[in-house]
């Protein structure tokens, strides 16, 4: 039945477009004043803060090592109290990156309750924490965020008393450059970051190669790949292939590079991007994969009845130029828990429980107790995996990944999301 | 001579007399209409606000900006730049999405489609059993779905046991690591039950009479679903394909779980990376508006589509 | 001798035997009304396609060992078995379980009230801000829920509410996804039912009111199950909104879970946890089911009371 074409008898279901043209400007008059009222009620409902005039951020290095001011408002709590009772501690880390027996036993020892969230990178994580919603006690972060953290008021000085097990850990960490007087952090673990693969699925030794990274480049590997899913490990990588020692670059032609380089490596091999590969090298899914020295030894755990730990390997540069870094621990100040925090932290520092957290993830303590020399022999790394073990002497002549400034962490990240929306292809 | 008869003017349609709306209507819906304002456009207000926003210098976090008189457009801009040309990195992974989006959709309808025929107008005493079998995957977590799928395509898994036919074949191909064929597959089974329910309830409702009035005039089966059965479920096809279309393009999770690598990222995965890295608040706010504004278009044009017919009510 | 006719069944049988003939292959193609075999063929394949895969997944969850892929023997092990890892030692599961569930019958009591009331004023009220906000609903319903996630994330984030991430933003996100189910659902009954019984009972004297909760609602009664059911099934499986307006692991539901776990180091606990939330989801619909038969006894605008009605309904 055809309608009579009259503007105003409005048949259900039809959209208000077919207003006439008076409604139309009327509609839109008011639309234009109230934008900047409502506009105005919004900036009073906002919690961003105006762009930060105050502070700059202090960037922290091995040869310009800082000390973190402790602002007035934020003062370590006071000694000698008593941990919260009834509480859950709230622990923020990467999967698989605790112990369920640790844990436990702290559990035990203080009667409490803890619970373990986990992000899979730290990007995602500071991400959250800025956010400013969160209430985890604990966070498991590297060095390269400590400065913002610090800067933007999220973590908490740690009050000394509470933490005795510090004389455990390897000396120079009681000071270290990115926090001197370990004001606001404790280490957790040490890594390399290397190549780990199987000689059922890669019947070369990548390590006898002249540069090992080349690998990852090679078509007849393709589709059998992984790297890395953090944007500056990733990077980095590509840079130390490219024979560029400054992992911390902030200059345009290296970018440009590392962006070729990462087209290249998608069309020679399509990696896969991710965290897993301590569980997906020992399935069979990946044989060969940039890989932190932890995972090469926790994948021993993940193999499949029948198959032998001997067909793993791991490769680092034996003269120590690779990458090294170590994890903190450090107590996020909206935390709700700071006491049990502290004793968290030192529970962690203890040897024994350091030993048994190491055999449950694989990554390595820098324990004083623990004999890099020996950890063959004392059983925690198997014999084909004994370059995963991480010397005190590559601390020395390593690279690490520092805290880069905002424009250069944009630069960065820009490339890697390019790489990841596949844009090379 | 007998006069002309009187044409009468042919009698003015009557504008019948408007409802006067009880006041008890608008008041039941309000809560609902009150809900929708704030949840879902005031939201979108407020992504633009932080698209059109600043972004922290040293916590690159974003600040929105309220007024739009001051709205800058310098991420909207980056974002639209980034997308053809010499810079163009976002543009692979958008037409990606049109490519695997519409694969995915024309496969969903080419299953769903005889299903739901042979569901609604054939299946005689099966009708009930078969429905509630099609609608069963809906209660099945989709996750677990597409966990099931992840088992069997792994290299040792059982599409790929099949395959060798016990050594018959060496199949090396490995299915998790950024295979589209996967992606767009996965995409397909995971929505087609969303386009059965609504082509079921539309073809449910065709009349039979018509359809056998076409064979009882000669026409072959051929020909009878050509010209009568295919038109008349015209509408019912085009909101089935919305149903189904429209969501996919939001979708990263099936990308991520089957293929965790960059060569098969879809604009979900885009919006995804952009949220979850700090300074980047913005770039996912501008791919936002971009798939909202694709997605609303269809909506707009199908709404005007049914309000002049009556064939699908929704 | 006289032909007899065919149809009357006596007499001897000159004309046509009355064994049915064998037709040949192109005849036996053209015939309209032949059973629809490659129908059959082909919705019974989609079928197995369907669920085959989560079957599997299932069967795995009843696995002796730790693999997903390798059938060891069957056992327990991981719905209450394993003393670490199991469904019921692991708390971090039973967490997970019990989000689901509680953000599954909150989200359920808010959306459906919603829903119904918000259709029902719609329906009846003429002009054009109910045709938008029907449009506006519509655009809820279709909008990749990515969108709506990343706009509620935005919001949360940025201005000062009594609102945090975690179960209540959660809830809002999923009512605000949700409340077009029971809005379409009921509209569809509406236009079925008509208005002549609310009429009927406002001659009578009834209040609108009053003739709307004694009439209309008790007839609405089906489609209003209906989606409480669907509803409810959709926000247990939900992932995007949960994993976006998340807080810690204490506010992810199963979905989310599933979805980390299993892109780490996934276990057959994984498949246990899913096969019992699918059990939950089966619970639900029995128990709809059931009510909803209990409902439309002596219905007359229910045709028939079977699986089919209850599933038409959706």
């Amino acid at each position: 039945m055809p309608v009579p074409n009259d503007p105003e008898r409005g048949m259900p279901g039809r959209p208000f477009l077919r207003s006439n043209r008076r409604q139309f400007l009327t509609r839109a008059g008011l639309l234009a004043i109230t934008a900047p009222t409502l506009g105005a009620f919004l900036q009073a409902c906002s919690n961003a803060a105006p762009p930060s005039a105050g502070p700059t951020l202090k960037l922290a290095a091995p040869d310009s090592p800082v000390t973190w001011d402790i602002a007035d408002d934020n003062k370590p709590i006071a000694d000698g109290l008593s941990p919260e009772s009834g509480a859950t501690l709230q622990v923020y880390t990467y999967a698989d990156y605790l112990s369920p027996d640790a844990v436990k036993s702290f559990e035990d020892e203080y009667n409490t309750s803890v619970q373990i969230s986990t992000f899979n990178d730290t990007t995602e994580a500071i991400t959250k924490i800025l956010g400013g919603s969160v209430e985890y006690d604990l966070y498991f972060p590297s060095y390269d965020q400590i400065g913002r953290l610090v800067t933007g008021g999220l973590i908490r000085p740690l009050n000394h008393t509470y933490v005795p097990n510090i004389t455990n850990i390897w000396p120079f960490f009681a000071d270290p450059w990115y926090d001197k007087e370990w004001r606001y952090s404790v280490p957790y673990t040490v890594y390399t970051t290397g190549l780990g693969w199987r000689t059922d699925q890669v019947t070369e030794d990548i390590g006898a190669r002249a540069n090992p990274y080349d690998a990852l480049w090679d078509p007849q590997y393709k589709g059998k790949t992984a790297i890395i899913d953090d944007w500056h490990t990733a990077m980095s990588m590509v840079l130390l292939r490219l024979g560029i020692t400054d992992i911390n670059t902030s200059s345009d032609a290296d970018l440009q590079k590392v962006s070729a380089a990462l087209t290249e490596l998608v069309a020679a091999t399509s990696p896969k991007v991710t965290i897993t590969m301590y569980n997906d090298l020992p399935a069979g899914q990946i044989g060969l994969t940039q890989m932190w020295s932890g995972d090469a030894v926790n994948a021993v755990a993940y193999l499949p009845d029948g198959v032998s730990p001997d067909i793993l390997r791991y490769w680092f540069p034996a003269d120590g130029k690779g990458q090294v870094d170590n994890d903190l621990i450090v107590s996020i100040r909206s935390g709700k828990n700071p006491v049990l925090s502290h004793l968290f932290i030192n529970h962690m520092l203890d040897p024994d429980v350091a030993k048994q957290n190491f055999s449950a993830i694989g990554y390595q303590p820098p324990q004083n107790s623990l004999n890099p020399d020996t950890l063959v022999a004392d059983g925690f790394i198997p014999e084909n995996l004994k370059t995963a073990a991480v010397r005190p002497e590559y601390f020395d002549v390593g690279y690490r990944l520092l805290e880069l400034d905002a424009n250069n962490d944009a630069a960065w990240q820009n490339i890697w999301n390019a790489f990841k929306a596949g844009g090379g292809t | 001579m007998s006069a002309a008869p009187a044409v009468s003017p042919p009698p003015v349609a009557e504008r019948p007399p408007k409802e006067r709306t009880r006041p008890i209507w608008p008041a039941l819906a309000s809560p609902g209409i009150v809900w929708l304002l704030l949840f879902v456009v005031a939201p979108l207000y407020v992504v633009l606000s932080i698209v059109f926003g600043y972004v922290d210098p040293i916590f690159r976090t974003p600040i929105p900006v309220w007024n739009p008189l001051q709205w800058n457009p310098a991420q909207f801009t980056y974002v639209l730049t980034h997308i053809v040309g010499p810079n163009g990195v976002y543009g692979p992974a958008l037409l990606r999405t049109v490519i695997f989006v519409g694969i995915a959709s024309i496969l969903c309808l080419i299953i769903a489609f005889p299903v739901s025929y042979y569901v609604a107008r054939l299946s005689g005493k099966w009708k009930g059993l078969l429905l509630v079998l099609l609608i069963a995957p809906f209660w099945i977590s989709y996750m677990m779905r597409m966990l099931a799928w992840v088992n069997l395509l792994q290299d040792d898994g059982l599409v790929n046991r099949i395959l060798r036919l016990g050594g018959l074949f060496t199949v090396d191909v490995n299915w998790l690591t950024g295979q589209p064929v996967v992606v767009i597959l996965g995409l397909a089974y995971g929505y087609v039950p969303y386009m059965i329910l609504p082509l079921y309830a539309g073809l449910d409702r065709l009349p039979q009479s018509t359809l056998e009035a076409a064979r009882d005039l000669g026409a072959n089966r051929f020909a009878s679903f050509w010209r009568v059965t295919l038109p008349m479920c015209r509408p019912t096809i085009v909101a089935a394909v919305l149903l189904t279309c429209l969501p996919m393009l939001g979708d990263y999770f099936t990308g991520d779980l089957l293929s965790a690598s960059p060569t098969t990222a879809i604009v979900g995965n885009l919006i995804n990376n952009a949220v979850q890295s700090p300074g980047q608040a913005g770039q996912a706010g501008a791919f936002v508006m971009l798939v909202l504004i694709v997605t609303v278009l269809p909506m707009f044009y199908y709404v005007r589509v049914v309000s002049r017919g009556d064939e699908v009510k929704v | 001798m006289t032909t007899t006719d065919v149809r009357s069944g006596t007499g001897t049988s000159r004309t046509r035997s009355a064994k049915p003939r064998i037709r040949g292959p192109i005849a036996w193609w053209n015939d309209p009304w032949r059973p629809p075999r490659i129908l059959v063929a082909v919705t019974l394949g989609y079928l197995i396609w369907s669920l085959l895969p989560v079957l599997i997944a299932v069967m795995f969850s009843f696995n002796d060992g730790r693999s997903r892929t390798h059938w060891q023997g069957f056992s327990f092990r991981w719905y209450w078995g394993d003393p670490t890892r199991s469904v019921w030692h692991d708390a971090s599961l039973h967490t997970a379980l019990v989000q689901t569930l509680k953000l599954g019958v909150i989200t359920t009591l808010i959306t459906v009230p919603l829903g119904v009331l918000f259709a029902i004023g719609i329906d009846r009220w003429r002009g054009r801000i109910p045709a938008g906000a029907n449009l506006l609903m519509l655009i809820s319903f279709v909008v990749p829920e990515v969108l709506l996630a990343v706009s509620l994330l935005f919001v949360v984030t940025s201005l000062t509410l009594p609102i945090t991430l975690g179960t209540t933003a959660q809830v809002i996100g999923l009512v605000t996804f949700q409340v077009a189910y029971p809005a379409v659902l009921v509209r569809a009954r509406l236009a079925t039912i008509g208005r002549q019984y609310e009429e009927a009972a406002m001659d009578l004297g009834a209040s609108p009111l009053g003739s709307l909760r004694r009439v209309t609602l008790p007839m609405l009664m089906p489609a209003i199950f209906a989606s409480t059911v669907l509803v409810f099934a959709d926000v247990i499986d939900d992932f995007v909104l949960v994993r976006y307006l998340s807080s810690d692991a204490s506010t992810e539901p199963v979905s989310v879970k599933i979805y980390n776990t299993a892109r780490a180091a996934p276990t057959p606990a994984l498949n246990a946890l899913a096969t019992l939330l699918l059990l939950a989801a089966l619970l639900a619909i029995a128990i709809g089911f059931l009510v909803f038969r209990r409902m439309t006894r002596g219905d007359a605008t229910t045709a028939d009371r079977g699986i089919g009605a209850f599933a038409g309904e959706l």
